[in-house]
């Protein structure tokens, strides 16, 4: 599978292949090495000595540039879900054609972030289940503008326009449809995508920060 | 008896030892003020002139005088003289103490009328004789030879007569017969008041404290009613010495008072009985026969004795009763021995006491005839009322005991329940896991048989017969594939959510409608969840709908392909229209096509299948 993914990068003009390993821990080593230029990271979950989320992890706190595609068999939500709050934005079937997969690492560098209905389903009742969390802290301010008005140290979770997106492909409209129907172009469509999931890493950034503080990549708070 | 001796000999003894102290005194006031030294003085010798039935008679006689006994219990009137001498005439008051004199009389002094107590010419009215009397005398009365002269009625058998008189100065006689009113008269009315007290109390509790328990409902404790009516008795037989004016006339309230008395003992007996748990045996019943009987008698006894002047008919119950009670306490005290227990044995020790006084009483009053005597049980009656009173107490205590008892067990008891509810709740609820688990492990079992399964053995199908091209297997391996996500899907679908299904079907259907030419026209609103799909029957809904798309994709030979999602009075109506080559729907159907029919009915779906050349309704109708 490995080799797979490997010479399917490496056929495809646009990319370069930098690396292919088979561990968290050579992962790892490979991003520590600053003579390695890494843009994108494909990472299976399954690892032997590990899961690929701490890969994913790793890159964000020592390559915030590198970008990482996630490998999953089935696209499910938990893992996608998973994956993109530890940074990934975007994921990769693991049946997917040699051209799917240098398409979507082209398209994820050009600013696109692939989506299923059932992970925007869930994506929204995250964003609403936070927003709702907000509005209960925020005193004294009305409930319904809780959602357009932006609390100072907080970033509004959600636009508008982000909302309508996630709500059209829920219902399963296509990124072209949706374009067509909200007079946006395709590409507005899918950067609107690839921003919630930075979003949403960064609203589990709290938990990294712990994280890399308890792996010992940060220095120890006093 | 020597008890009994001893308390007749005591007042001599007593007054010897207070002459002699006296001697002393008087010896020392004497050398002081040479005043004239008084002496008490007993009078016992009277000229007695009797009136009983018409006839008189006269005669000198030794007082005390019994009337009873001097005139066989027939009453009349009787003036008795008596002459005594002082050496000198005293300057202090005097006084003349009779410890027993009645019923009804007159004192006179040297022929001044001293005292009058009742009217000597009615018979059967008042009764002075029960309490002991005083009489003050002026010391001017006094002579040197003086003539104390008592008129007197004396009823029939009512003990009247004239004891022995005590005479001198009035600070040691009124010590005297205050001392023994003390006795007779003010101990007698403290005992009728505690009696009084204990048998209401009794009573009460008698009547309040009912058995609750079912075998004797309503059924209340006999202890306490006898205990209580045996009280009410005594006070009444006892409080008697303070009534010199009776209700009712003589001999009748002599009937009442040996009533009261024998009531007093029977009601005992039965108390005595029922204390000792034996109120369920056939002694029992005896009992109560025999007291019943007894209290009958009694009240015959006394009615005969008075009415016909023969006491010896009272004395006989007396004695007869005496007889039964010793052997009643000898067989009492033996059980209470054999199984002893506070209570039992306070009562028997107090029954014991109380037959001895009850003898010592008969003996003295009604078989020696003791004039100035009174009885004796009368004070050791109370040792009734304080076992009475430590039975009411201990098992008041032991009944709080046994609440306080029960409401810990009760306590334990209902914790006991909780926890087993608990436990049988969590059986419950472990097996409501285990049911929820069983079904979900047999719809995925359905799901990998249905789905992926036939999917894989039709692909091993292809290849084993050789005949099947690469890409046919392709197709097979990926919808075999497709299948698997779908399941995976599914289980994370919300029930009942279609939008989200649809959605769902065309991302994964989306590879195969990209490399196809067939353009899709996505019209689906956002339909409400539909109440009655659960996760099992979206599956189903899931496989109907790919069933069709796959149909339409691979041969309608379309161009376009609608898919329309429409919300309808609580549930759902969806169409995949093509415009491909159509077929027969009214052949029978293929394969598919049966199971999906099979599947709208075990979903409770309407399916609707129109098909012609150019337009292929496939609708499905959810409610």
């Amino acid at each position: 599978m490995r080799e797979f993914f490997a010479a399917s990068v490496a056929r495809c003009e646009g990319l370069a292949l930098a690396g292919s390993v088979g561990s968290v821990a050579e992962a790892r080593a490979c991003l520590d090495d600053p003579a390695r230029v890494v843009d994108v990271l494909l990472v299976d979950l399954g690892l032997p000595d590990g899961s690929g989320l701490d890969v994913i992890r790793h890159a964000r706190l020592r390559r915030p540039a590198c970008e990482a595609l996630v490998i999953s068999m089935f696209g499910d939500e938990d893992n996608v879900l998973a994956s993109i709050e530890a940074g990934a934005l975007g994921y990769i079937h693991k049946d997917a054609t040699p051209d799917d997969i240098a398409h979507t690492i082209l398209e994820m560098k050009n600013g696109a972030s692939p989506i299923s209905p059932m992970i925007a389903r869930r994506v929204l009742s995250r964003y609403r289940a936070l927003q709702a969390d907000q509005a209960a802290s925020a005193t004294g301010m009305a409930s319904s503008r809780a959602r357009a008005v932006p609390d100072d140290g907080e970033k509004v979770l959600l636009s508008g326009r982000e909302q309508e997106v996630l709500e059209l492909i829920a219902r399963g409209f296509s990124y072209a449809e949706i374009s067509r129907l909200k007079g946006v172009s395709v590409h507005t469509v899918q950067t609107h995508i690839k921003s919630l999931y930075s979003k949403l890493a960064v609203h589990s950034k709290s938990e990294a920060v712990f994280e890399a503080t308890r792996m010992g990549l940060l220095p120890q708070m006093r | 008896m020597s008890l009994a001796f001893w308390r007749l000999l005591a007042p001599t003894l007593w007054h010897r030892a207070m002459q002699v102290s006296r001697v002393l005194c008087v010896a020392v006031i004497a050398v002081a003020a040479q005043a004239a030294a008084a002496r008490t003085m007993d009078l016992t010798t009277a000229v007695a002139t009797v009136h009983v039935a018409g006839t008189v008679s006269q005669a000198t006689v030794t007082l005390p005088y019994h009337w009873d006994r001097a005139q066989a219990t027939r009453g009349g009137e009787g003036v008795f003289e008596i002459r005594f001498s002082v050496d000198e005439l005293p300057r202090e008051p005097q006084g003349a103490y009779f410890p027993r004199i009645g019923n009804s009389y007159r004192v006179w002094l040297n022929g001044y009328l001293l005292q009058q107590a009742g009217d000597p010419e009615r018979a059967n009215d008042q009764d002075h004789a029960k309490a002991p009397t005083y009489v003050p005398v002026p010391a001017g009365l006094l002579e040197i030879d003086n003539v104390l002269r008592i008129e007197l009625r004396a009823d029939d058998g009512r003990r009247g007569g004239l004891s022995a008189i005590r005479f001198g100065p009035a600070s040691q006689v009124l010590a005297e017969y205050e001392r023994a009113r003390l006795l007779r008269v003010d101990v007698s009315l403290a005992i009728t008041v505690f009696s009084l007290l204990v048998g209401m109390i009794a009573l009460v509790l008698w009547f309040t404290q009912q058995d609750a328990s079912a075998a004797g409902a309503g059924r209340r404790d006999n202890i306490y009613l006898f205990a209580g009516l045996a009280e009410i008795s005594w006070a009444l037989r006892v409080g008697d010495v303070a009534i010199e004016s009776p209700p009712l006339p003589w001999p009748l309230w002599g009937v009442v008072a040996t009533g009261a008395f024998a009531g007093w003992i029977c009601c005992t007996a039965l108390f005595c009985h029922n204390l000792a748990g034996w109120q369920h045996t056939r002694s029992m019943r005896w009992l109560n026969a025999g007291m019943a009987t007894m209290f009958v008698a009694a009240l015959t006894a006394s009615a005969v004795s008075l009415t016909s002047i023969q006491p010896v008919f009272l004395t006989a119950w007396l004695g007869f009763a005496n007889l039964f009670f010793v052997m009643y306490a000898l067989f009492y005290l033996g059980a209470t021995l054999r199984k002893p227990d506070t209570a039992r044995v306070l009562v028997a020790l107090a029954g014991l006491l109380n037959l001895v006084m009850g003898i010592r009483d008969w003996l003295a009053v009604r078989i020696n005839g003791n004039y100035a005597d009174s009885t004796w049980i009368r004070y050791s009656s109370v040792l009734f009322g304080i076992a009475l009173g430590y039975i009411v107490v201990s098992r008041f205590r032991e009944a709080s005991a046994q609440a306080r008892d029960l409401r810990e067990n009760l306590a334990r008891r209902v914790q006991e329940k909780e926890q087993q509810l608990q436990q049988s709740y969590e059986q419950v609820e472990q097996l409501a896991r285990s049911q929820e688990r069983a079904s979900e492990r047999a719809r995925i079992l359905r799901d990998m048989h249905d789905g992926v399964g036939s999917h894989i053995s039709s692909a091993i199908r292809q290849l084993q017969s050789g005949k099947a091209s690469p890409d046919a297997v392709l197709q097979t391996l990926r919808d075999s594939l497709d299948q698997l996500k779908l399941s995976i899907d599914s289980m994370n679908l919300p029930a009942g959510d279609v939008t989200a299904l649809l959605a769902n079907l065309r991302y994964r259907l989306e590879p195969r409608l990209g490399v196809s030419d067939i353009e899709l026209k996505w019209d689906v609103d956002l339909i409400e969840p539909v109440a009655s799909l659960d996760t099992h029957h979206m599956r189903q809904l899931q496989f109907m709908l790919f069933e069709s798309l796959s149909n339409v994709l691979q041969h309608a030979q379309a161009r376009t392909l609608t898919v329309e999602a429409r919300a309808q009075e609580g549930g759902a109506v969806l169409r995949i229209v093509d415009d491909g080559r159509g077929f027969d729907s009214s052949r029978p159907f293929s394969r598919g096509l049966l199971s999906m029919q099979e599947r709208a009915r075990a979903i409770g779906a309407v399916l609707a299948i129109s098909s012609a050349p150019g337009r292929t309704v496939v609708e499905i109708r959810l409610s």
